[in-house]
């Protein structure tokens, strides 16, 4: 009787304390540190109950200590160190302007399909995919590169913020991203398995997307105009356009390609990308000093600041193992009268609905790594789940009413765009989303045929 | 946020700041090495041990390094949905609050078993486990109490700026 008390006290606590987590995200105090300051105050909390109680909890300050190991591992950890080097790469991209020079390039090739803009927007979004850490830089840079132009162009404003909420999301989906380095650290997985096995369910998801723009053209022109000028190309025009769209799409598909013929591990190829970055920003004379001194600031900061929350998410995953709480969720999730293929769509659901208020970096960090366990012990394959756990965190983030990528845009776009243009303009795209989501857990191949291919 | 600067801040964070500038120099030099490694890697035939553990060496020397600084100018990640809405001096409490009672007992923490593990790699004067690899285990092992010490550096900082913004009148 006394052991069964001492575990559920046990599970009590571990509840408690993710529960404490999510209210107090909400206090808007960094999320790194929220997470690190509740492992310290819950092994105060673990020991005063072994004490006053007389219970074994199993968490004192030596156990928490071993925190002190796991940063140690990730500071050897040499696979991560492609996370500071795709920043990197893709900051250099964006800050030099070859991203701006890629969108006027692409509207202009597009320029006589109605839709063309929004569809040059989301072909940026896919090509500069590893340009940001988290979903709200991605949107902002979207909406300050692409909504103006869409919107002088008489675009629908409820098409062109739809678009850039759903391209903005989709980066972090599509490789080279930070996420999927992260996703396969904390799934134990070789980082280029996980990219490859991204690689159709992105270009499914950004096919669906330009798809939808290119019939939504054809059907209602009004919505999403041609620009204007003269029809045709001459020669020199589009050796222009090719000569500025070619060699970034080659920076990023040698960065890609490299990793699938295992001539370069992730960590390489992202040194070798950043470098690449580098020589066309000075071919294309488009860095000075400044800029690269800022770029390099921007690196910094957003390196330290995923470190913050992974050293966070750390001391607080093992408490929070210490207190049983990976049992607790592995007991419950097993206990689900739905069998396997309905656990896995509860912890998609559950997902989603955490992925209203949190960003990949903490739901990679804490939750992944919970649940992974259980999905690969019912036999699923896991990196078609990371997969879909990827697409379905990006749906989150796309959803109203709290959707992290409708609150980024409503901060950057003009003021008069209401909030509710913002919420039909993307509900098509999660209408797409949950298509894609669909086939890909359907067609499960989608993901694991190409990493099977590889090497 | 606006914050009036004190006595501790004027010091700690330009230090930070300094600290900081050094580390983008970091970044720089982890892509020339990873670079020459590859490069290496093809015209010998051989990648080198001790290049692949400078690249992790400078990395984890690159944040450890800066997360005090990302608190200094308030990068960190916050879930602001809420927190837009409060108002200002409400912001400023719960700054200082999570400071005090998460922040600083966390380094707190950190530091006292980070030295232990620092202490113990000096005291045997560990080495690279890989044939080939990087002497002086221990330097990269005290980054973490570097780390740490730099943290709690900033965050006291931080704290004496938000004292002042809570109590101090007319700034």
């Amino acid at each position: 009787m006394l052991v069964y008390s001492h575990v559920e006290l046990n599970e009590v606590l571990a509840l408690a304390m993710f529960f404490a987590f999510i209210l107090l995200v909400f206090t808007g105090f960094p999320v790194a540190w929220i997470l690190a300051g509740l492992a310290v105050l819950f092994t105060c909390i673990a020991i005063i109950v072994d004490i006053d109680l007389g219970l074994f909890t199993g968490v004192d300050w030596l156990y928490t200590s071993i925190t002190v190991d796991r940063v140690w591992n990730v500071m050897e950890n040499w696979v991560m160190v492609a996370l500071p080097m795709f920043i990197f790469m893709g900051l250099l991209l964006d800050r030099s302007g070859i991203a701006s020079e890629l969108m006027t390039s692409f509207a202009k090739l597009f320029r006589r399909v109605n839709g063309g803009l929004a569809i040059s927007v989301t072909l940026i979004g896919v090509l500069l995919a590893a340009t940001t850490g988290i979903i709200g830089a991605s949107v902002v840079l979207l909406a300050l590169l692409g909504l103006p132009v869409m919107l002088r162009q008489g675009y629908a404003p409820m098409l062109a913020s739809g678009t850039v909420c759903a391209v903005g999301t989709l980066g972090i989906l599509i490789p080279p991203s930070i996420m999927l380095v992260l996703m396969a650290d904390r799934m134990a997985m070789p980082v280029g398995d996980l990219f490859l096995g991204a690689v159709f369910p992105g270009l499914l998801l950004g096919s669906l997307y330009i798809l939808y723009i290119v019939v939504l053209g054809w059907i209602k022109p009004d919505l999403a105009p041609k620009l204007p000028g003269e029809g045709s190309f001459d020669f020199k025009e589009l050796q222009r356009l090719v000569l500025a769209i070619l060699p970034p799409a080659a920076l990023i598909l040698g960065v890609l390609g490299s990793i699938f013929f295992g001539i370069a591990t992730p960590t390489e190829a992202a040194g070798v990308g950043a470098f690449g970055a580098l020589l066309l920003a000075l071919w294309k004379r488009k860095l000075d000093l400044p800029v690269f001194k800022e770029v390099l600031t921007e690196t910094t900061k957003t390196t330290a600041f995923i470190f913050a929350i992974l050293i966070g998410a750390t001391a607080f995953s093992l408490v929070l193992r210490g207190l049983g709480g990976d049992e607790l969720i592995e007991r419950t999730l097993l206990n689900l009268p739905f069998g396997p293929t309905g656990v896995v769509i509860t912890i998609l659901f559950c997902t989603f609905l955490l992925g209203f208020f949190l960003d990949w970096i903490e739901l990679t960090l804490i939750i992944l790594p919970l649940v992974s366990p259980v999905v690969v012990a019912l036999g699923f394959d896991p990196i078609w789940f990371t997969v879909l756990f990827a697409v379905c965190l990006q749906t989150s983030f796309l959803t109203p009413p709290v959707g992290f990528a409708i609150f980024y845009l409503k901060g950057s776009a003009p003021p008069d765009l209401q909030a509710t243009t913002i919420y039909k303009g993307v509900s098509p795209f999660i209408a797409l989303q949950l298509i894609g989501l669909g086939l890909i857990f359907y067609f499960a191949s989608l993901v694991t045929w190409l990493p099977a291919q590889a090497y | 946020m606006d914050l009036p600067s004190t006595w501790l801040s004027r010091i700690v964070d330009p230090a930070l700041s300094r600290i900081a500038q050094g580390v983008s120099v970091i970044w720089v030099i982890l892509m020339a090495v990873i670079v020459i490694n590859v490069t290496a890697r093809y015209l010998f035939e051989q990648g080198r041990i001790e290049f692949e553990e400078l690249q992790w060496h400078l990395y984890s020397m690159g944040f450890m390094l800066t997360i005090g600084y990302a608190l200094v100018v308030d990068a960190h990640i916050r879930v602001d949905v809420f927190h837009e809405r409060l108002s200002h001096r409400a912001r400023l409490w719960i700054d200082f609050y999570g400071l005090l009672f998460f922040v600083v007992p966390f380094c707190l923490v950190m530091l006292w078993y980070g030295w232990d593990f620092f202490i113990y790699s000096f005291n045997i004067g560990e080495i690279s486990a890989s044939p080939g690899g990087l002497p002086f285990r221990w330097f990269i092992k005290s980054f973490v109490v570097i780390g740490f010490a730099l943290l709690l550096l900033a965050a006291l900082s931080r704290l004496s700026r938000l004292y002042a913004g809570l109590f101090t009148r007319g700034t």
